[in-house]
């Protein structure tokens, strides 16, 4: 077998196995609801008060940034479990075995998760035409106009992100939570650097290329025609003056710079492959030292006496199915520390005292903000360490599973959610602040309550450390009020937001409940 | 005591029939339920574990479905299933410790439990150690011990000697044999062995179907005069399969000598033998064969 064929079979195998599976169809659905968001004009591409009107040039760039600056960021979470999945399937063990060498494994498996991009990129490009029809100020559909921006913008983009996630899945310390919530600010990072930087250099979306361009059409400065492309949460209540748009002119220059985004992910590809573990859980020299199996045999006792040993257990008498909530919670606490390096609780308890002793309330906020995102991978267990680690057998099958053990995890999460915060309610409390006080308690509750119904409903702890990011990034890092839920801008105590938090909370408790109650009739 | 399995049918997803209309009545004592891979024995164990709910049929304990009030049964099983996980970073102590207060075991009972299930299982010199560290075999203990926390009823183990060493299969089964008198133990395997030595009652399962349910005599007697001793030249091994069942076979050095089941002896010097569980099992498993190919004929 040649290594393009090798390449290909892994590609083919894992794509197959990715689009049989139910999850697929979210992914689709992504790619699709983008496509209505910009249909329906929730998306929007501006020049300073200016756009362009919708003809296929327009309608091409506007959908190829949207592809490569919003795929890029969830589409990395819908790919990054190509190598994990040969980990959890124990597939990756046979595959290792075999002849097979690093590189061409993980470049299979990179143009496996491009294929995935790929298609979502595709499936935009599509509703390109529809959105065209519908906004009907310019009917003539030009194909290569339409399409070269994601053929030469948003791919380049893509085989990057392809790229990255398996370089993140080839790290130990980037496969798991960790490694979700570092590439959110590693994304965050790629598009506002280059603007930040003012240089074309690091542009992997594709932005100044179509802004460049546009503003010439446009004849604005680049004063007066800030580019921007953004999602329209009820702000656009202006109309915008509009100029006609003829599309990129393709300069070898500009294609040759998106060129090198492909030969910057094939080394990402090649560095990948060189730290790529092969599965051999020996190289996970970052996992904890749990992880790796006893070298030597426990001494065991002589054969004799396993022949002759009689099972001499005392019988239990009555009583034997007490509500032990105090031990379950005691485990459950347990459970979420254990393992945890000894910095992690240096990080916590510097915060706790910051968050104390800070003399502004503001900076004592961010502090809290900081405090409440460090222990997010405690969180993110809530609700699937039981499916992870195949306990769930175990535990679902004791009585009262739903009343004994899921308000003992919840109440764990509750508990780390106080203690690293306790610093900044204490002071609340000193201070006399109640509706401070009650604000942070809510964020206390509402945090561990999200964490424990996602995970009860979707099996893994990636969605809680993806969206809580995202909220906690909008919301208390930027102190806006709406996004606040941890009550930690000194504004938010004020407004009605804790108690909606509250209300939300309660909904989230109910759902954790329900989806929990499910998975025991399944 | 009483577990009445009624009618049990499980469809899974594709029209996959894992169980069909399985019926069964068991009282204390160890049922050895055996079956081929893919016979549906982990998935009737699951039902009776309260994990899986049945798509039609019912089970009863002491007269309650437990499909409705699963936590009356609950309260006094034990459940070994056959793909279980442990949280790496607790140790032995820590697990059982979690484990006996998710069962609701007063906190002293359960310390002394834990240390007997220890010495029982023979992991009281790993007991410290992060359980992320344990061997296959060391795990399957740790498993059995669970699975004893809260001296159940019903104990129902899922092909438990899996990664067990020979010594520790021998305990296992002693324990087994020991602990079976006012409870139900249902053992489910492939490995004929571990049934033979302590199995009280036997039912053999294949394509979700229960094609046996019988005392180990009874079984034994539907091959009673049927099983033969022969000896042939290893070149006429395969055709002696291809005409018989050969449950067994030994390269000696004046040929092969193999274990025939057959209603008829075969050709040659054969000589009549004591009937095995395997030669019983082997046989059933044919016949059912036989006669399913004869249906679809």
């Amino acid at each position: 077998m040649t290594r393009a064929t090798a390449v290909s079979a892994i590609a083919r195998a894992d794509f197959l196995e990715r689009v049989r599976r139910y999850s697929f169809l979210f992914t689709l659905g992504f790619a699709l609801y983008l496509g209505y968001l910009a249909t329906a004009g929730k998306l929007m591409l501006r020049l300073g008060h200016m756009r362009g009107i919708f003809n296929s040039a327009w309608t091409g760039g506007l959908l190829s940034l949207v592809a490569s600056s919003f795929i890029s960021l969830a589409g990395f979470y819908f790919v990054k479990n190509t190598i994990q999945r040969d980990r959890d399937t124990r597939v990756g063990q046979i595959i290792a075995a075999t002849p097979i060498s690093r590189f061409t494994y993980v470049l299979g498996k990179m143009i496996s998760n491009l294929t995935v991009l790929g298609l979502m990129v595709v499936i935009l490009a599509a509703s390109g035409i529809a959105m065209q029809l519908v906004r009907g100020e310019d009917r003539h559909i030009e194909f290569w106009k339409l399409f070269a921006p994601f053929l030469l913008l948003a791919l380049p983009a893509m085989a990057v992100v392809a790229a990255v996630a398996v370089f993140f899945e080839a790290i130990p310390l980037l496969r798991g939570g960790f490694g979700n919530i570092v590439y959110f600010f590693v994304w965050g990072m790629g598009i506002s650097l280059p603007f930040a930087a003012d240089t074309h250099t690091l542009d992997l979306s594709g932005m100044f290329v179509v802004a460049d361009s546009a503003r010439n059409a446009a004849q604005l400065s680049l004063q007066n025609g800030g580019f921007s492309l953004t999602l329209d949460l009820g702000y656009f209540d202006y109309p915008l003056a509009t100029f006609r748009w003829e599309g990129i002119t393709w300069t070898s220059e500009i294609v040759i710079s998106r060129i090198l985004w492909l030969g910057f992910s094939l080394m990402l590809v090649i560095l990948s492959a060189l730290l790529f573990d092969r599965f051999d859980p020996s190289r996970g020299g970052l996992l904890p030292k749990a992880q790796e199996p006893i070298a030597t045999a426990v001494p065991e006792r002589n054969s004799a006496s396993a022949q002759t040993t009689a099972a001499t257990l005392t019988p239990l008498v009555a009583e034997q199915t007490n509500s032990r909530f105090l031990a379950i919670l005691t485990a459950e606490m347990r459970l979420m520390l254990k393992g945890q390096k000894w910095w992690w609780y240096v990080v916590a308890v510097g915060l706790v005292i910051a968050s104390a002793v800070l003399p502004s309330a503001e900076a004592r906020g961010i502090v809290l903000a900081f405090a409440w995102i460090w222990p997010v991978l405690l969180w993110s267990s809530m609700g699937i360490r039981e499916n992870r680690e195949q306990t769930y057998q175990l535990i679902f099958s004791a009585p009262h599973p739903i009343a004994r053990q899921l308000p003992a995890v919840w109440m764990a999460g509750v508990l780390v959610a106080l203690l690293a915060g306790c610093g900044f309610g204490l002071r609340l409390l000193l201070g006399g602040n109640v509706r401070g006080l009650m604000a942070w308690l809510i964020g206390a509750l509402f945090i561990p309550t999200f964490a424990l119904s996602l995970g009860v409903w979707s099996g893994t702890g990636k969605p809680f450390e993806i969206l809580y990011t995202l909220l906690w990034y909008i919301g208390p890092l930027h102190a806006i009020p709406r996004f606040d839920f941890m009550g930690s801008a000194p504004a938010t105590a004020a407004t009605r937001c804790p108690q909606i938090y509250l209300l939300l909370t309660c909904v989230l408790a109910a759902a954790a409940l329900l989806g929990r109650k499910r998975q025991l009739q399944f | 005591m009483r577990l009445l399995i009624e009618n049990l049918s499980k469809e899974y997803r594709g029209n996959v029939r894992a169980l069909s209309e399985v019926h069964l009545a068991l009282g204390p004592g160890v049922l050895g339920l055996l079956g081929p891979n893919g016979a549906g024995k982990s998935t009737l164990m699951r039902i009776l574990g309260t994990i899986t709910q049945p798509s039609s049929g019912r089970v009863l304990w002491n007269d309650s479905e437990i499909a409705r009030h699963p936590d009356p049964l609950r309260a006094v099983l034990g459940y070994l299933p056959q793909d279980f996980g442990v949280y790496p970073n607790l140790n032995a102590l820590e697990f059982l410790e979690y484990l006996a207060a998710v069962k609701g075991i007063p906190a002293r009972a359960a310390r002394n439990r834990i240390r007997e299930l220890l010495e029982l299982v023979n992991l009281t010199d790993a007991i410290k150690r992060p359980l992320g560290g344990y061997s296959g075999g060391m795990r399957q203990r740790i498993g059995i011990a669970q699975a004893l926390l809260n001296d159940p009823q019903l104990l129902i183990v899922d092909e438990p000697t899996a990664g067990l060493d020979p010594e520790e299969r021998v305990r296992f089964r002693n324990l087994l044999s020991e602990l079976s008198g006012e409870r139900i133990v249902i053992l489910s395997t492939h490995i004929v062995s571990d049934v033979e030595a302590v199995a009280t009652s036997i039912a053999i399962l294949v394509h979700g179907q229960l094609i046996a349910h019988d005392l180990p005599e009874g079984l034994l007697a539907s091959v009673s005069g049927k099983v033969w001793g022969v000896v042939v030249p290893s070149a006429e091994l395969p055709a002696l399969r291809q005409k018989h069942l050969v449950s067994s076979t030994a390269h000696r050095s004046d040929g092969v000598h193999a274990r025939v089941v057959a209603d008829a002896a075969p050709e040659g010097a054969a000589r009549p033998l004591d009937p095995s569980l395997e030669d019983a099992y082997l046989s059933a498993l044919t016949r059912q064969r036989s006669t399913a190919n004869g249906a679809l004929a």
